[in-house]
């Protein structure tokens, strides 16, 4: 169980772009995905913007093996700028893990 | 015995018929029946061509009887009397047998039967034709004036519709001020306006106007006569409490609805910091800026949707309120907007913003409200937490079935709609009340706003959960009927009622207890008998009154005792 943290999505943003509210899940990126992710990016963006922070610390090796190839991105239905918001993620990790 | 002349007319219906029932093979069966002086097959009875041909066959042969077997009698039977009144026949001389409906579409893998079913109804409708006698609408002079029962937004609205076409109209509200449950909110989606200016703009049009009259505190208690002429007694309550009389030709229903109460203990209801959709909208109007809450700032919200409404097969509210998943999301950008910091959790079993209010749905998404599925079987649990907040715990289809706990200040539930309980007023006015408790129209699509009481029309969220925006149309469409039938001035009213003979009748007091409408009354006869008898106004001719008649003194004209009982004759005759 879970206990959620509300304001993890403006701690992963800080000041840069963040934003996945127009996703819908329907899983369009995780289907396509080359690297076979079962996580990135829904999955991963899902714990973002509710606040699952212990599940999100956990997919730190998936975010930063992304080969950002945009796959995804030009495939999604919702128009969300995904690789942008790895991008970001990436930034957090960088800050929460390598005090970076 | 009878020298009637008869045309018998059986319709292809393209195939629709014919495909399954060998239509030559009724015409053959039936055209030998005594007094068939014509029976012939049409492709499109209902087509031009074969119209006029029945039209001709009136006039040249001198029919004094029709029976066309095609399809339902809900379909064409107007079209037939249309047929037989222009050719100088009484409308009430033809007989409508359905062979599509009952036979072709019913027996497609039995050709033989239907055939052999089809030619025993059309028998059997010969056989009534045969004993058939004119019959003359009963005319009543209609009073130019309409009872709007509830004086909400569609109450009122509706008012102001009537007078503006020139009608009388008299206001009835039960409770001391008017304008429902709008009266009482603050900014109402799509456009923000504030409910209760909404009111108070319509009320102070309702006074200005000379031929509205309106009552408060004020009830509908008796309802008598029939359309067009209609005496209703109105009570008022308070310090003059009084009983009054009032002659209208129709009456327009726009009672409400009320709000679904949770149990105590459902989802959590009860514990400090749950409340209902109309408690939130409540604290939402009182103030500005952050939303406060026993003095603390309410940080974030979890909104449960659908408490109250499709509630599976057990529960009593099985339908969806349809107004609910767009009212909290406006709720939720009303907070968004007053304090973008608030976290706001929207727990859904599926989202229904429809039409353009999709758009509000979006919008929240934007300004960060975040939506969660949960499964239907497995909903969210509300308990107080250790902090004094509340915690939420509800499993997310959207995050791989993950189960989360959300810490939040405010739980809302969203309500739905239910009926409003009216019993008296429902049976003051023979209402019909459907099994979710909402009352019925006649048809949803084309005849959405009467009831089979005629000239009582419904309209607004007592007919089943209606916005404010729908429920002001319907009270337009309820407008429309009622004054389409007073300006007329006079209603014809379908002759075939039950009726009395005073002879045989021995007033035994039976059927009175039995009329659904309460068409039948003891009447004195100038030679001192005390005999039943019916209104022909009133009565829908249902038929439940004949056969209890232990005198059979009554019968339902065009299906009296002596037809009905040919009809079976004809119905069991040897099929050769």
């Amino acid at each position: 169980m879970t206990v959620l943290t509300p304001d993890l999505v403006d701690q992963v943003r800080e000041n840069a772009e963040f934003n996945a509210s127009a996703c819908m899940n329907c899983g369009v990126c995780t289907a396509i995905c080359p690297l076979g992710s079962e996580h990135l990016p829904r999955g991963i963006f899902r714990y973002v913007l509710l606040g699952m922070k212990e599940e999100l610390l956990k997919q730190q090796e998936t975010v930063f093996s992304c080969l950002l190839c945009k796959m995804c991105e030009v495939n999604c239905p919702a128009g969300v700028h995904i690789v942008e918001n790895v991008r970001t993620l990436r930034h957090y990790f960088d800050r929460q893990a390598f005090g970076l | 015995m009878s020298e009637r002349k008869i045309g018998v007319y059986v319709c292809h219906c393209g195939g629709n018929i014919s495909d399954y029932v060998d239509v030559d093979r009724v015409v053959d069966a039936v055209k030998g029946e005594e007094d068939v002086v014509v029976a012939r097959t049409a492709m499109f009875t209902c087509s031009d061509a074969t119209q006029q041909e029945i039209y001709d066959d009136i006039q040249q042969l001198g029919l004094d009887g029709l029976v066309v077997a095609s399809c339902s009698p809900k379909l064409h039977t107007f079209t037939f009397r249309g047929v037989a009144k222009r050719a100088g026949l009484n409308p009430f001389l033809y007989t409508q047998v359905n062979v599509r409906e009952q036979c072709s579409w019913a027996h497609t893998d039995d050709h033989a039967g239907a055939t052999e079913k089809a030619i025993r109804l059309v028998r059997a409708g010969i056989a009534r034709t045969r004993l058939l006698e004119p019959l003359e609408p009963t005319v009543v002079e209609t009073v130019p004036k309409t009872l709007v029962i509830g004086a909400g937004i569609a109450g009122l609205r509706a008012a102001l519709g009537l007078a503006d076409i020139g009608l009388s109209v008299v206001v009835v509200e039960r409770e001391a001020e008017v304008g429902g449950w709008v009266r009482r909110l603050g900014p109402m989606y799509p456009h923000d306006k504030v409910g209760a200016d909404l009111i108070r703009q319509l009320e102070s049009e309702v006074r200005r106007r000379e031929n509205i009259a309106l009552f408060t505190s004020a009830e509908v208690v008796r309802k008598a006569g029939s359309f067009g002429n209609y005496m209703v007694d109105i009570k008022t309550h308070g310090q003059s409490s009084m009983t009054m009389q009032l002659q209208v030709g129709s009456i327009i229903v726009a009672t409400g609805f009320d709000t679904y109460q949770p149990e105590e203990g459902e989802y959590g209801y009860g514990i400090e910091g749950v409340v209902t959709l109309p408690e939130y909208r409540a604290m939402l109007d009182a103030g500005e800026g952050p939303l406060i809450h026993h003095g603390r700032v309410v940080q974030s919200v979890a909104y449960v949707y659908c408490v109250g409404s499709r509630q599976g097969d057990g529960g009593p509210h099985q339908y969806c309120s349809r107004f609910c998943c767009s009212a909290a999301v406006h709720s939720a950008l009303l907070l968004h907007r007053r304090d973008p910091a608030a976290h706001q959790y929207h727990l859904y079993r599926d989202m229904r913003t429809y039409g353009r209010y999709e758009l509000m749905f979006l919008e929240s998404r934007d300004k960060g409200s975040l939506y969660l599925k949960f499964p239907e079987d497995e909903p969210p649990a509300v308990q107080r937490g250790t902090d004094g907040r509340l915690l939420v715990t509800v499993r997310d289809q959207l995050t791989d079935q993950s189960e989360v706990q959300i810490p939040v200040d405010l739980v809302v539930l969203v309500t739905g709609m239910v009926p409003r309980e009216n019993e008296e007023l429902v049976q003051a006015l023979k209402l019909p009340v459907g099994r979710d408790g909402f009352f019925n129209e006649i048809h949803p699509k084309l005849r959405p706003v009467e009831t089979v009481v005629d000239g009582v029309a419904i309209c607004g969220a007592c007919q089943f959960p209606k916005n404010a925006s729908e429920s002001v149309a319907s009270g337009l469409a309820a407008v429309t009927q009622s004054a389409a039938m007073l300006k007329r001035g006079r209603a014809e009213l379908d002759p075939q009622v039950a009726a009395v003979d005073p002879e045989l009748c021995s007033d035994c007091g039976t059927c009175y207890g039995i009329c659904p409408y309460g068409a039948i009354s003891p009447r004195d006869l100038t030679t001192g008998k005390r005999v039943a008898a019916i209104d022909p106004a009133t009565c829908k001719g249902c038929g439940g009154c004949a056969p209890e008649c232990p005198e059979r003194a009554i019968n339902l004209q065009g299906y009296t005792r002596a037809q009905i009982l040919a009809m079976i004759d004809g119905l069991t005759k040897e099929v050769v």
